[in-house]
């Protein structure tokens, strides 16, 4: 031994030394607190969207309306890009250089995004909605795109044009959307309007998530086995709408040219059978990479096609609301069946003329209908409102408006639509501010003939056709009939549960039965009769400032077990009868009678090559 | 005693069996670090495949030299020397360059590094050296001859371009220390560190140097002040003091001249002193992440991700530590470094144990080179050490490592086991 022997010591403890460190070191990466398990769980597995088809929609015959197609969007790993294949990926999409750039940074923002919600997806939209050929060429070329991947989703497909306000459309996810629910990706595709819009939650689906090893150039490793990391897409259930497709074709012929709206509603459940505007733009345009280019065109078109008469559109009611108002008389004890009032050739009072067409007079409630008596009216509203019972004529208009607004005017429907107006039934507020605190009667008489403040949806026109069928209450009309898996919950009662408006149905009897004398021999809408079943009806003229008045018709049939109630408008038609009532009166026979050909020919052929809108 | 010299002992148990166990450890590690995600039970990937060659070869050489007679070592100690030499000068202009070090002799697939051969050479050259009758640690001469033993292979591979190899030549500077090199040098050499990472904080935060200089003079006048009447010792403070001054003034020159920009970039990233996300530093996070997320048992068998799925670089070879870490976790670590630190504690038991200079110098150059590489390497992976590309030995995927390791550590059990 030599006497360096207990230099041995440096040796161990150095040793020691290092390997305790090392030891405390590695410790301290293990069991402190930085998530470094999640961090290489981030790493390595990517979550890839699983798209569920959306739902099927369905007319009430089980017809399909609307369907899925495939679409694929262009992903892409932003922190993968080369320039080799920004190149490539510049030429087969045809994008230049600014272009390309605005969608890098984009692409980079949303994966940063991504990863924030703690998500694996470190990937982000490039380009969403290949066209069929950039997916061809991508494909092929896939293997020299490192950076990129196709995710496939869905697209919609419409079968039948005229319906697109129902359908609404889709469009991509809106940028309050992603923010205030976590669902979305960017360049998910949700509905934008109509029940693609008001049932997305139920129509979208519930996307799923297959979670695949990805190694540190992103090539997928295989999918990770664990069940909780895999959920299959599941798609929309089956939506079966209240609409019949037959009346829909039928509508969008009667109507060719010709400008306004169309609303049927079954009177006993309050769906929606038709539901029709004119101009109407074709849904499949707002499909694919051409949705945003097309929907600018049509959104700066002067017909406005995507307007939604239906139920956007306000129209003074004219005499369709002269049934109501005789209902409301008939409550409220100021009229009977046999009141009688006098017409010489209109209302005169003081120095205001309401003008009326010759007719025999005088006139008992029945034949006021059907003659449509402006006389009548002003002299019954006129009664209603300045009855002394109320004490005064603001107490008394107070009461009108109560009884009007049971029934749903001025006020949405709350149909299942978005965007839906109200119309406007004058309130005495209203009224106050136009004419003064002190008004009277005579200066907002035309109210009573359905002129003036009073403005009404043609959804509501509908509805109150239905209200009258039957007999004083109505459902809340809506487009869906019903969704798979979706009976009995607060969506379906709320269509399920009667509006009453507070009439007697015994009030109606003299009411229809003047409506009845409508399309009968005498009536103002003699050739909406139907040969098989009696058609209660009324018919409109609304006097526009903007030009030729408004045709507006009202009906339903048959009279003692009403199956459809229909409100036609066609803007600048002139007369009532004209041409609204012929073409509800088609509607009707075909609604009755699916299987047989029109009894009426000649109708037909009048109104499908009447063409009134200038082009 | 002509009959002494005929006693066998056995090979040393322990160190045998440590040896086996990490061998096992490294296997089991590379078979994982290696496989793809789904690979199925009991195939093997080419990487794996290969390292049972090495290990069954290895193998082999270590029961060669078991059944070897001991007295060849000494006799060929100086030839297979020079033949290293010689091998690490050709690989100079006949070697093929990988990862922009000309280290490697590559036959098709196979490649040898004689860097890995030159530690083992010098080992035995230096015991042989010193070992031989009547030399000591000692005089000017035999000093000079030991220490330009190890220095011209280190140059050699510092030619090369392969710093990390050179680096581990350090060991023998370590070893020398039991052979009588003085501590102070040691003490120095930690000291000169210690001064350049002052020195490089400094430079890269932009502190004035007068701060340190002040402070160093501040500390050598207060220890002169204490001492004073030690005038040998006054005379030692101010060498030191001057040294250490123009050692620090000098020093920046030397690390932005010598070193290159990829290590200065590696030390200021160990140092904190820079972030990287995309380069070295992604790495160095990547092999962090493995190691911690290791937590306490492991992610267990085949089921390490960082390393399976390439976030970690070299995953089978220079950082093997992170599956280690990353699938059996900090039990896992502590096993190895149980088994690695047993290893180098008994080979500094049995080197005290020789009754020679030669089987003691054989043995603390093993412990020495086994522990520089096991600092270095697992210091890389947790972010205490510099990137340096070295392999940890027994544990790290390769042929010319794991032969040289095997080599170095049975010619000195040989030696214990045939000593007098």
């Amino acid at each position: 031994m030599d006497q360096n022997s207990n230099r041995r010591w440096v040796y161990i403890l150095t040793f020691a030394a290092i390997l305790l460190l090392y030891a405390m070191r590695i410790a301290g990466l293990q069991l402190g607190t930085t998530p470094y398990e999640q961090m290489a769980i981030n790493n390595a597995l990517n979550k890839v969207t699983l798209y569920p088809g959306r739902s099927v929609l369905f007319d009430r015959n089980g017809r399909i309306l609307v369907r899925n197609t495939p679409a694929y969007d262009l992903k892409v790993f932003p922190k993968k890009m080369g320039s080799a294949d920004s190149v490539l990926i510049c030429q087969i999409l045809g994008l230049d250089s600014a272009d390309f750039a605005q969608r890098t940074l984009l692409a980079w923002i949303n994966s940063k995004k991504r990863q924030r919600n703690n998500s694996y997806d470190r990937s982000a939209v490039f380009f969403s909605n290949l066209s069929p050929e950039q997916y061809a060429i991508i494909r092929e070329n896939l293997y020299r795109l490192k950076a990129y991947y196709v995710e496939p989703k869905t697209d919609r497909l419409y079968n039948f044009n005229g319906s697109a306000h129902a359908f609404g459309y889709l469009g991509e996810v809106s940028e309050e959307m992603l923010e205030s629910d976590p669902y979305y990706q960017p360049g998910d595709l949700v509905g934008i309007t109509g029940i693609e819009k008001y049932y997305e939650n139920q129509i979208r689906g519930i996307k799923g998530v297959k979670t695949v090893w990805q190694d540190r150039t992103y090539v997928e490793q295989g999918t990770v086995k664990n069940e909780s990391f895999n959920k299959p897409a599941i798609a929309g259930p089956d939506v079966q709408l209240s609409l019949d497709m037959a009346l829909q074709l039928l509508a969008d012929s009667l109507m060719a040219g010709k400008r306004g709206s169309i609303v049927a509603i079954e009177p006993k459940t309050g769906e929606v059978l038709a539901f029709y505007n004119s101009p109407h733009y074709n849904p499949n345009l707002l499909v694919g990479q051409q949705r945003t280019e097309e929907f600018r065109k049509l959104l700066i078109d002067p017909k406005k096609p995507l307007y939604n008469r239906a139920v956007k559109g306000v129209y003074p009611p004219g005499s369709t609301v002269k049934p109501i108002l005789a209902l409301i008389g008939l409550q409220e004890g100021i009229l009977t069946p046999e009141t009688r009032h006098s017409c010489a050739g209109g209302y005169h009072m003081g120095s205001i003329t309401v003008g009326c067409h010759p007719h025999p007079s005088p006139l008992a409630l029945a034949q006021s209908i059907q003659i449509s008596c402006n006389a009548y009216y002003c002299q019954l509203f006129r009664d209603i409102i300045d009855a002394p019972k109320y004490g005064n004529v603001r107490e008394g208009y107070a009461i009108l408006e109560s009884y009007w607004r049971r029934f749903g005017l001025g006020s949405p429907t709350g149909i299942d639509l978005l965007g839906e107006s109200g119309g406007n039934i004058p309130s005495v507020a209203q009224l106050d501010r136009r004419h003064g605190e002190r008004w009277r009667s005579s200066m907002i008489i035309s109210l009573g003939i359905g002129q003036g403040e009073i403005l009404l949806t043609p959804i509501q026109l509908a509805n109150l056709a239905a209200i009258i069928a039957n007999r004083g209450y109505y459902y809340t009309p809506h487009l869906v009939k019903q969704i798979e898996g979706y009976s009995d919950t607060a969506w379906d009662r709320r269509f399920r549960t009667a509006h009453y408006t507070g009439i007697e149905p015994r009030h109606f009897v003299p009411v229809i039965q003047g409506m009845e004398m409508v399309t009968q021999v005498g009536g103002t809408a003699r050739g909406a009769a139907l040969d098989s079943v009696v058609v209660c009806a009324k018919t409109g003229t609304a006097q526009n400032p903007h030009g030729k008045d408004h045709s507006l018709f009202i009906a339903f049939a048959p009279k003692d077990d009403p199956q459809i109630a229909i409100a036609v408008i066609v803007e600048n038609a002139g007369f009532g009868a004209t041409y609204a009532a012929p073409i509800a009166s088609l509607l009707m026979e075909r609604y009755l009678h699916p299987e047989r050909d029109t009894k009426k020919p000649y109708m037909k052929e009048n109104m499908f090559n009447a063409r009134l809108e200038t082009p | 005693m002509p009959f002494k010299q005929s006693i066998e002992n056995r090979l040393d148990p322990i160190a045998l069996l440590a040896y086996i166990g990490l061998v096992l450890i490294g296997f089991i590690n590379i078979y994982s670090a290696s496989a793809g995600v789904d690979q199925e039970w009991l195939s093997l990937s080419t990487v794996a495949r290969k390292q049972l060659v090495f290990i069954a070869s290895a193998g082999l050489l270590a029961l060669f030299i078991a059944y070897a007679n001991v007295r060849l070592m000494d006799y060929f100690a100086y030839g297979f020397y020079g033949l290293a030499i010689a091998l690490n000068i050709a690989v100079l202009f006949l070697g093929k360059e990988v990862a922009g070090a000309k280290s490697w002799f590559g036959y098709g697939g196979f490649g040898i590094q004689p860097s890995e051969f030159a530690k083992v050479a010098t080992a035995l050259a230096l015991s042989k050296f010193l070992g031989t009758y009547g030399v000591r640690f000692k005089g000017w001469k035999n000093v000079t001859i030991a220490l330009l033993l190890f220095l011209l292979p280190m140059g050699l591979i510092l030619l090369q371009n392969d710093t990390g190899s050179a680096l581990v030549f350090t060991a023998f500077f370590f070893m020398l220390y039991r052979e009588g090199l003085p501590g102070f040098i040691l003490i120095s050499a930690v000291w000169l560190g210690f001064l350049a990472i002052i020195k490089i904080y400094l430079e890269s935060l932009g502190v004035s140097y007068w701060y340190e200089y002040g402070i160093l003079a501040g500390l050598a006048s207060l220890f002169i002040y204490f001492t004073r009447s030690n005038k040998n010792l006054v005379r030692l403070t101010l060498m030191i003091l001057v040294v250490s001054l123009v050692y620090s003034a000098t020093i920046g020159w030397f690390y932005n001249q010598i070193l290159q920009q990829y290590q200065r970039d590696r030390i200021e990233l160990v140092l904190q002193l820079k972030e990287d996300r995309l380069g070295v530093g992604f790495n160095l996070e990547q092999s962090k992440i493995a190691i911690g997320a290791g937590e306490f048992s492991g992610r267990g068998f085949m089921e390490g991700t960082q390393t399976k799925m390439g976030f970690v670089p070299e995953q089978h070879t220079d950082f093997i530590f992170c599956t280690i870490g990353e699938e059996w976790g900090l039990l896992g670590v502590l096993v190895f470094f149980f088994i690695y630190g047993s290893l180098l504690m008994r080979l500094v038991f049995l080197s005290e144990r020789q009754t020679t200079t030669a089987a003691r110098v054989m043995g603390y150059s093993a412990a020495s080179i086994f522990f520089v590489h096991f600092a270095i390497n697992v210091g890389m992976t947790i972010g205490i050490v510099p990137v340096i590309g070295i392999p940890l030995p027994f544990i790290s995927a390769g042929g010319s490592s794991l032969w040289a390791f095997t080599l170095l550590l049975f010619l000195f059990l040989r030696m214990d086991q045939k000593r007098m």
